[in-house]
């Protein structure tokens, strides 16, 4: 049922829809592997009275890992809600405007803030190595906290595809072949 | 000068978002630019972003919030293996041959299944592409057709397990705790994810008693709207029909039942009884999927059922200092039924993987759970900045002075609410509008659970009601070209009608709320 990836019609987004592509595949795993480890610290605790801190926090690694990195595969394959009354009787054209306007006015303005406001709270986890607070937890709090830069920029690179594919429809000849090819009943360009 | 940016700013972010470019960059952009406004004009500092990246991380590790992928996992595996649509069919057979026994089960397995996937789109999509046609090759009026199952989509929404009520709850928790801690109450009392799902059955079995009500009153005065199914059309009955009825309706309906019931009784969290669920989900589509997933699942089952029993035997906890004999024969008989349990479960998503599906769920779920999560990143920006602006001052201040007191300030609110329901789904009106709003209500002297409930119910209704309604326009996207706008419209009149009377009646009795939460929790 999966789309394939890496169709964006032009050299660029073809490239970033493929790595993001292959992000989401993979971490689409954590999916599973996070009820596989829930059930048997579920298991532990009322079976055999035992939890373990490193079993617990591992959970936490992979829910937080499951969106932070697979948010800009589910920008690729349209994820993300859109409130559609205006969007969806738009034609292709003004879509591409709305995608347009909307990475370069919100999402990348929202991955450069992260980046910078994360970069020193994260840097400072890096020089210290964070581990865990509990001295049996994973001694990889440096790690999990540098989800927070892997999303901005993951999603700001899933933005450049997205507006390259914009600037393409928008250059198409007007009558064209443009991508989306909705057709049918939509109504032409003004 | 900051109180016009806030206005503004929640004002501009309302328009920009019909733009259509997805809601949770929308959010946290505008807020963004306003923010850069504010600091140009001298009324902002930039500083209070400072947190922006800590807050972030505080949402990624919020212990309550896994429960969302692990109840999302849950229902899409559901979904996605049919074991939904076959306990549609079935519930359609057994109740067919009733007048408005179609109408019944859609209204029945909307309110089991609808609870997980929690957006209200694609509830209505599924129930729309699996009953719709059912219902109207039947002979069912569109209009009671439609109506019904928009009304069924969004009813699931409000019963628990529901992802949308841990959300809330999580919400309500944190607003609840502030607005104690503001009045200078140092040692506030907590309102959990578990309360709101205690809260909210007892008001969601109204509805669907109202909804079936709704439908038997049709059957009854006008009954050629809701025909049954003529026996002859009806292959399965007797021994035959009790068969599939215990294959294909109990074991999902009992898998609902224990977890709603693990979380009610206090015995497991939602996270824990999700993490259950889903596995339960997986050995559901095993054996739908693949026949022989069959002897994996029942293996995996008993084996559960074994560890059960033997923790009512023996003391099977081995983190203690001294285990007399006779439990490490217990613990030992625990370890065997613990590896046939991993083996079975294993074995069962195994053939899922063979079957292709669980590829899908995995990308479902990361996909539902991204969009989720990415609401509450962008939504969390937003709430900064507009509380830099002093933006919940504002909502405070204006609330209190509403004529009426705290009813006034709840209508208010709830009459915001309706109208935003319009444009927002259920995830970013609890993220954007609800922190701002409940504190002030909460400080009013009303109860939280009172509130989250006649919340989620307002929207609810706000769904369902044209000519803006979400249902509504999902399931014109999916209706056949014979059932027009205008039977969606008339269709859903009723079940507004029933809304409005359960809300009123909750409004009259909070008990209807605060009865079951108290009885479990004291």
């Amino acid at each position: 049922m999966r789309e394939p990836d890496g169709r964006g019609g032009n050299p660029v987004s073809e490239t970033i829809d493929r790595v993001n592509g292959a992000v989401g595949r993979a971490v689409a795993w954590c999916a599973l592997a996070l009820v596989a480890v829930q059930f048997v610290a579920v298991v532990q605790r009322y079976v055999f009275g035992i939890g373990w801190i490193w079993v617990e926090e591992s959970i936490v690694y992979l829910h937080a890992t499951l969106f932070m990195a697979g948010a800009a595969y589910t920008l690729l394959h349209e994820g993300h809600v859109r409130v559609d009354i205006f969007y969806a009787g738009a034609d292709a054209r003004q879509r591409a405007w709305v995608d347009l306007i909307g990475t370069v006015a919100f999402l990348w303005p929202l991955s450069g803030l992260i980046c910078v406001k994360a970069w020193p709270y994260v840097l400072a986890s890096w020089q210290i190595l964070e581990r865990s607070p509990e001295t049996s937890g994973i001694p990889a709090v440096f790690l999990l906290k540098s989800l927070l830069l892997v999303f901005a920029a993951l999603i700001a690179l899933q933005g450049v595809s997205m507006a390259a594919k914009a600037i393409d429809t928008i250059g198409a000849p007007p009558d064209g072949e443009g991508d989306g090819g909705h057709g049918g009943g939509v109504e032409g360009p003004a | 000068m900051s109180d016009v940016l806030a206005l503004g700013l929640f004002a501009a972010t309302c328009l920009l978002i019909l733009a259509g470019y997805p809601v949770a960059f929308t959010l946290a952009g505008t807020a963004l630019l306003f923010a850069g406004l504010g600091n140009l004009l001298g009324v902002f500092d930039f500083g209070l972003l400072g947190a922006y990246g800590q807050q972030i991380f505080g949402r990624m590790t919020n212990p309550v919030l896994i429960a969302v992928p692990l109840f999302v996992f849950m229902g899409v595996m559901l979904e996605r293996s049919k074991v939904a649509e076959e306990l549609l069919d079935t519930m359609g057979m057994l109740f067919g041959r009733l007048r408005g026994g179609l109408g019944i089960s859609v209204i029945c397995v909307g309110a089991l299944l609808a609870a997980s996937t929690g957006i209200v789109g694609a509830t209505v999509v599924t129930m729309g592409l699996l009953s719709l046609p059912t219902m109207l090759r039947r002979g069912y009026d569109p209009r009671l057709a439609a109506g019904s199952i928009c009304a069924a989509g969004t009813l699931g929404q409000i019963i628990p397990p529901s992802i949308v009520l841990v959300l809330l709850g999580e919400v309500l928790a944190s607003a609840y705790q502030q607005s104690q801690l503001k009045r200078g109450i140092f040692s506030p009392d907590t309102v959990s994810v578990g309360d709101l799902f205690a809260g909210a059955l007892v008001p969601g079995v109204l509805l669907v008693a109202l909804y079936i009500a709704y439908q038997l009153g049709m059957a009854w005065l006008r009954p050629e709207s809701s025909p049954a199914i003529p026996a002859a059309q009806d292959a399965a009955h007797g021994r035959r029909l009790a068969a599939r009825v215990m294959g294909a309706l109990a074991p999902p309906a009992l898998l609902i039942v224990a977890v709603l019931g693990s979380i009610l009784g206090g015995i497991a969290t939602p996270t824990e009884a999700a993490a259950v669920g889903s596995v339960g989900a997986g050995l559901l589509a095993a054996v739908k999927l693949d026949p022989k997933g069959r002897r994996s699942a029942y293996a995996a089952v008993l084996a559960m059922a074994g560890l059960i029993a033997l923790g009512g035997v023996f003391d099977l906890r081995v983190g203690r200092t001294f285990i007399p004999g006779r439990d490490w024969l217990g613990i030992g008989l625990a370890i065997g039924l613990s590896a046939v349990l991993a083996i079975g479960v294993a074995d069962a998503f195994r053939r899922i993987h063979r079957s292709g599906i669980l590829r899908e769920v995995m990308d479902g779920t990361l996909k539902i759970t991204a969009m989720v999560f990415v609401i509450l990143i962008g939504a969390a920006l937003f709430a900064l900045v507009f509380r830099g602006f002093g933006g919940d001052r504002l909502v405070h201040e204006f609330l209190t002075g509403l004529p009426g007191g705290a009813m006034g300030a709840m209508l208010f609110v709830m009459a915001t609410l309706f109208v935003l329901g319009f444009f927002l789904d259920f995830i970013e009106i609890i993220y954007v509008v609800v922190p701002m709003v409940a504190p002030p209500l909460m400080a009013m002297g009303l109860d939280p659970l009172w509130i989250g409930v006649m919340i989620a119910v307002n929207l609810q209704t706000s769904f369902l009601t044209p000519p803006f309604g979400f249902a509504l326009f999902y399931l014109r996207g999916v209706a056949p070209q014979s059932v027009t706008t205008l039977h969606i419209y008339s269709g859903v009149a009723p079940f507004i009608a029933i809304q409005v009377m359960a809300l009123l009646i909750l409004a009259l009795f909070p008990a209807l709320v605060l009865w079951l939460p108290r009885l479990i929790y004291g």
